[in-house]
């Protein structure tokens, strides 16, 4: 039977398994947007105010429910809205097919009304892109494309449908579409591996996000207990362990935990699970090897050696790697090393901050009080974002939503919209700062259509918080444009989006409005804290743990 | 810095050049020559690529074209020191 290219592209989405897309219609979707129409019973459309709003929330949704996000924009404008959105899931390895239309063929090149190269600008942030050009190429193009994103490190691939296409037709046959093949454990020298652990006595395992993407958290806990090995973890891979699992040591790096940074520093064996060793979890290299093997076991062949050298390692899926390992491992009590790993939790400083009665600490700690393991928390970028991680007391892996390598301000608001859909409409948490949540608020637009209970709790300094305390600690305080000057009246903004609004100016008047939330609308929360909060601890950009600032 | 080639098997595709010389200049290296021919089999191209890198530039560039979904095979050619 012969269809149109925009029904090929519908029943090779729903092929693929996508029950759920994001997207905003325009001038060269529109064939595309007829069918979705059509078959609005068998795949759901979310319209959201902002194609980044859309790309987001894909991304928020693949996260949450570890399928692969679809987001569908426009050519031009449309596609060019998407830009941070798909950076965003390339640096986090979040599986993501992006549709996006272009003018007919018959135009192509010609700088047309509403044509961009789409596939040249996003061209080093995919892990792939396709052009369509031949409506004979449409079904299997969509099926790569979803493959690509699936396999190996995930990440987000773009197919680019000229409008030309869409409305062209050809035979198609409703082919069953073959499953990803799921990973293997790769060919590797098991028992070396487990011999070069033994002798260690300082054993530390950093762990990421590839830990949450290939579903090891317990082979991890094991590995800890087996080894005795206190774990320190990336923002990506926040969620791996439980944080009150006695040898997580929470995040390290440049806010990270003091004692998960010195224990790193201290450690004679790293053993690297799923992590990319970023700069901001590193600091200085030279430093960070020092005296110490490291063993990398990542995915992606080209993360090892590339910002840190191993003495050993192996590329494979995390799980199916210790999988191979553990039982390989000899236990480990390591009396020296845990006590040591006590003196410095003893060691941290508790964040003193300048208002003891309501500050983001017990803001987040209440919200917290108030939530379930279940619940899904998203951040936007900055101070907020740092007091989350280390306050928030999270339980499940992959519950944590937040813009890691990109660091992506406005990142939250759509990734909360995209949680909601995965999670069956459950409440999800979003902590954001004035400066984020002006970014993308208008997706509160989006909430409040869908009818999404989203928390949306503002903690509201009045300032860039971030770029402020960087300028008061190395540009002698001096504030360059990052305090904003606005009096946007954000509860009265959110009632105007036809979203409930509150200011909390206490931590009992903050409990109040959580025990009494809507479950089919958003709330807003305005949480105005001093905006002399700072977030230590905090190592200077390319410092190690010598550099340390515990206190301001 | 030695100079050293790589000798590339890619799909015989329009963007595909784009992508390669584009995964240079993201991280930063110059190409100090490109040759590119089709090969027998008209679906594939050949390209050698001359560059300048330590060790470390060269197993990075090789891994990372080695992600590329364009390319079929990268090979390391025999280092010609300057």
């Amino acid at each position: 039977m012969k269809i149109s290219g925009a029904q090929i592209v519908v029943e090779q989405l729903i092929a693929n398994g996508a029950t759920t897309v994001f997207g905003y219609p325009g001038g060269a979707v529109l064939a595309l947007y007829d069918e979705l129409y059509k078959q609005s019973d068998r795949l759901e459309h979310i319209l959201t105010a902002h194609e980044q709003g859309a790309v987001h929330a894909a991304d928020g949704y693949a996260r949450t429910n570890k399928r692969t996000g679809v987001v569908i924009a426009t050519s031009g404008p449309g596609a060019t809205n998407l830009v941070t959105g798909i950076a965003n899931a390339y640096l986090d390895s979040i599986p993501m097919v992006i549709v996006t239309g272009n003018v007919p063929l018959s135009i192509h090149g010609k700088d047309s009304f509403q044509e961009v190269d789409v596939i040249g600008i996003t061209g080093p942030i995919v892990k792939h892109s396709f052009v369509v050009r031949d409506i004979k190429d449409l079904e299997h193009t969509l099926n790569e494309a979803f493959r690509i994103a699936q396999t190996g490190r995930r990440g987000p691939v773009l197919v680019d449908v000229p409008k030309s296409v869409q409305t062209d037709f050809c035979e198609y046959f409703w082919k069953p579409v073959h499953p990803v093949e799921p990973p293997v454990c790769p060919e590797f020298d098991a028992q070396a591996m487990a011999d070069a652990i033994k002798n260690r006595k300082r054993p530390y395992i950093y762990a990421g996000g590839g830990v949450i993407a290939s579903g090891a958290s317990a082979e991890l806990l094991e590995l800890s207990k087996k080894l005795s090995a206190p774990v320190g973890l990336s923002m990506m891979g926040l969620t791996a362990l439980p944080k009150d699992y006695p040898l997580n040591l929470g995040m390290c790096g440049m806010h990270g935990q003091y004692v998960s940074t010195t224990a790193a520093a201290e450690s004679d064996l790293i053993i690297a699970l799923g992590v990319r060793f970023s700069d901001r979890a590193t600091g200085n290299v030279d430093e960070y090897e020092k005296n110490k093997l490291i063993i990398h076991i990542d995915i992606d062949n080209a993360e090892i050696g590339k910002n840190v050298t191993p003495g050993l390692s192996v590329c494979g899926d995390v799980r199916h790697v210790l999988a191979k390992l553990l039982p390989l491992i000899e236990k480990a009590e390591n009396p020296e090393w845990l006590a040591r790993i006590e003196t410095l939790k003893k060691a941290e400083v508790e964040q003193v901050f300048v208002n003891k009665d309501y500050n983001p600490r017990n803001i987040i700690e209440t919200v917290c009080k108030f939530s379930s393991d279940e619940t899904v928390v998203a951040t936007d970028v900055g101070q907020h974002q740092m007091w989350a991680l280390q306050f928030y007391n999270f339980k499940t892996p992959g519950m944590l939503l937040t813009s890691g390598g990109l660091g992506a301000m406005g990142f939250g608001m759509g990734a909360a919209v995209g949680a909601c859909f995965a999670g069956d409409k459950a409440k999800t948490v979003l902590f954001t700062g004035d400066g984020s949540f002006a970014m993308n608020l208008i997706e509160l637009a989006t909430a409040v259509t869908y009818k999404l209970p989203i928390v949306v709790i503002l903690i509201n300094n009045g300032a860039l918080g971030l770029p402020l305390q960087w300028q008061h600690t190395f540009f002698e305080d001096r504030d360059a444009y990052s305090r904003l000057d606005r009096k946007t009246d954000f509860p009265a903004l959110a009632k105007a989006f036809g979203a409930h609004g509150h200011r909390a100016d206490s931590v009992s008047e903050l409990e109040a409005i959580l025990k009494d939330l809507p479950d089919d609308l958003p709330t807003v929360i305005d949480c105005q804290i001093e905006q002399s909060e700072m977030v230590f601890p905090m190592i200077p950009p390319g410092g190690s743990v010598k550099n340390i600032i515990l206190r301001g | 810095m030695e100079r050293f080639t790589v000798e590339l098997i890619v799909s015989n595709q329009y963007g595909v050049l784009n992508r390669i010389t584009g995964l240079y200049a993201k991280r930063g290296y110059n190409i100090d020559s490109l040759y590119v021919n089709e090969t027998e089999n008209p679906l594939v191209s050949r390209m050698l690529i001359t560059s300048q890198g330590d060790e470390y530039t060269q197993t990075q560039m090789v891994r990372q074209l080695e992600k590329l979904y364009d390319v079929q095979k990268v090979i390391l050619m025999a280092q010609i020191n300057r």
